[in-house]
C-alpha cells in the first residue's frame, strides 16, 4: 500500500499522529504538549495549507465551471492565496527557514460540478480561519509575525464569507459561523486537510 | 512580511457627526484628548477623560485601554445596525445576511464589557450617537456607510493585534476580527463592490481611527 491508497483510501480511520507524518515528517515530531516548533514550523503549516489551496483554486477556476461574478470573486481569491504563499516563503527565507515544498494534491471529484467545487471551497476556507487562530498564540511572542499572520485570517475569513454566500447558503451557520470565529488545533486541521494531500515531499 | 499600513479609508457619513455630546465642555474635553493619543492614550482614555481630565496622564496603553477601545466602535457598529434594521430599507436576502450582523455586534458589546470586568477593569459607558439624516434612508445609504464601519473596525482590531498583552485577550479580540472580516466582505458583497480589496488586511492605529471618530463630533 502506498502513501497515496493509505492517506485517501482511509481518511477518516487515520489517526492525527499518521496524517502529520505523512504531512512532514517533522511535525510528527512536534506534535505533543506544543503544537508547533518555533515560529518557522508555524509559518511551514500555514504554508502548507495556503499552497493546499492555491493549487486548488488553480485548478478549479482552470475548469472553467464558474461564470460571472462567481468566476471574478474565484480568481481574485485564487490570487489572494498566491500572495500568501509567496508572502509566507519570503518570511521563512527571512528568518533563515526552510520553505516546505508544495505537497502532492489531489482533489478528486471536486471538480465534477460548480456545487462540488463551491462546498470544497467553503470547507478549506473556513478551516484557514480555525487553523490561522488556532496557530495564533505560537507566534504571539513574534508581534510582527503575529501580526502578517493575522491579516491573512481576516482575508480567509472573507473568502469563507463570500463562499458561502455564493452558494446561497444560510446566514447563520453558513456565511457566519457564530458572533466569534472558532480555533482548530493542528491535528484535526491536518486531519481534515489529509484527503487532498496524496504525498508530502520530504526536504 | 509585506503588509500594507498606513491606510485612511473614506469616513463614515462625509465626517458628519455621530457622536453627540451633551454640551460643548465634553466636545473640548473630547478632542483635546484626542491629541494626545499616540502617546498610549486611547477612546476609553478619551472617556476618562470626559470625566475627569486629570486621568488621561494616568493613561497607559494597556489591554484594558484597547479592550474598551474595542468596546466603543463596538457599541457604535451595534446602535448603527440596530438603527439601520429598525428602518425596514432592507429585505429578502440582504436583510437574512445583515440582522445577523447586528446580533454579532451586540454579541460583542456583551463580550467585551464581561471581558474587561472579569479584568477587573471598568467598561466605558455607551456614548450617544446621533447618525445624520438620511443615512437610513434607504438601502444604498445604510450598506454604505455599514461598509466603512465594518472596514474601519476590520483595520482597527488589526491594528491593536501586535499590542495586546495577554494571550487570551488576542486570542478573543482575533476571533471577533474575523468575523468583523466576514462582515465586512458581505456588505461589499451586497453593494456590489470587491469583497476582497486585497490579500491582506490593513491595519489602523488607535490615533488614526480617533482621528476619523474626532471627526464625527458635533462641531
Amino acid at each position: 500500500m502506498n502513501r497515496r491508497d493509505l492517506i485517501r483510501g482511509a481518511a477518516v480511520a487515520i489517526p492525527g499522529s499518521v496524517a502529520l507524518t505523512m504531512l512532514s515528517a517533522k511535525w510528527a515530531l512536534a506534535e505533543g504538549v506544543d503544537d508547533f516548533d518555533g515560529p518557522v514550523d508555524v509559518l511551514n503549516y500555514a504554508l502548507t495549507l495556503e499552497y493546499l489551496e492555491a493549487e486548488f483554486y488553480r485548478q478549479g477556476n482552470q475548469s472553467g465551471l464558474a461564470e460571472g461574478r462567481a468566476a471574478d470573486y474565484l480568481g481574485t481569491i485564487q490570487t489572494d492565496e498566491e500572495a500568501h504563499v509567496m508572502a509566507l516563503q519570503d518570511t521563512i527565507a527571512q528568518l533563515g527557514g526552510t520553505a516546505v515544498p508544495a505537497p502532492e494534491v489531489d482533489f478528486g471529484q471536486a471538480f465534477g460540478s460548480l456545487e462540488s467545487y463551491l462546498e470544497t471551497a467553503y470547507t478549506f476556507e473556513n478551516l484557514g480561519v480555525q487553523a490561522y487562530l488556532g496557530a495564533a498564540p505560537a507566534l504571539f511572542q513574534q508581534k510582527e509575525l503575529l501580526s502578517a499572520a493575522a491579516s491573512i485570517f481576516g482575508v480567509e475569513a472573507r473568502h469563507a464569507a463570500i463562499i458561502a454566500n455564493l452558494q446561497d447558503k444560510a446566514a447563520e451557520g453558513g456565511v457566519y459561523q457564530g458572533a466569534v470565529e472558532t480555533p482548530a488545533d493542528r491535528s484535526t486541521v491536518l486531519q481534515a486537510a489529509s484527503p487532498f494531500i496524496v504525498a508530502a515531499r520530504t526536504y | 512580511m509585506t503588509q500594507p499600513q498606513q491606510f485612511v479609508r473614506p469616513q463614515p457619513f462625509g465626517g458628519r457627526p455621530v457622536i453627540l455630546f451633551r454640551d460643548d465642555s465634553s466636545r473640548r474635553r473630547f478632542l483635546q484628548t484626542a491629541l494626545v493619543v499616540g502617546a498610549g492614550s486611547s477612546l476609553a482614555a478619551a472617556a476618562a477623560a470626559m470625566r475627569d481630565p486629570r486621568a488621561v496622564a494616568d493613561a497607559t496603553a494597556n489591554d484594558l485601554d484597547i479592550l474598551n477601545y474595542a468596546l466603543t466602535l463596538e457599541y457604535l457598529e451595534a446602535e448603527f445596525y440596530t438603527q439601520g434594521l429598525g428602518s425596514g430599507v432592507l429585505d429578502g436576502r440582504d436583510l437574512e445576511l445583515v440582522e445577523p450582523i447586528r446580533d454579532h455586534e451586540q454579541a460583542h458589546v456583551e463580550a467585551v464589557t464581561q471581558t474587561i470586568t472579569d479584568l477587573g477593569g471598568e467598561p466605558v459607558d455607551k456614548p450617544s450617537f446621533m447618525f445624520p439624516d438620511g443615512t437610513f434612508d434607504d438601502k444604498d445609504m445604510f450598506l454604505t456607510n455599514a461598509s466603512a464601519f465594518e472596514e474601519l473596525g476590520v483595520t482597527a482590531y488589526h491594528g491593536q493585534v501586535p499590542r495586546i498583552d495577554d494571550p487570551d485577550i488576542l486570542a478573543a479580540a482575533a476571533a471577533i476580527a474575523g468575523v468583523e472580516s466576514r462582515h465586512a466582505a458581505v456588505v461589499a458583497d451586497l453593494l456590489g463592490e470587491n469583497p476582497f480589496p486585497a490579500p491582506f488586511e490593513k491595519t489602523m492605529t488607535m490615533e488614526q481611527v480617533l482621528e476619523q471618530a474626532g471627526k464625527f463630533i458635533e462641531q
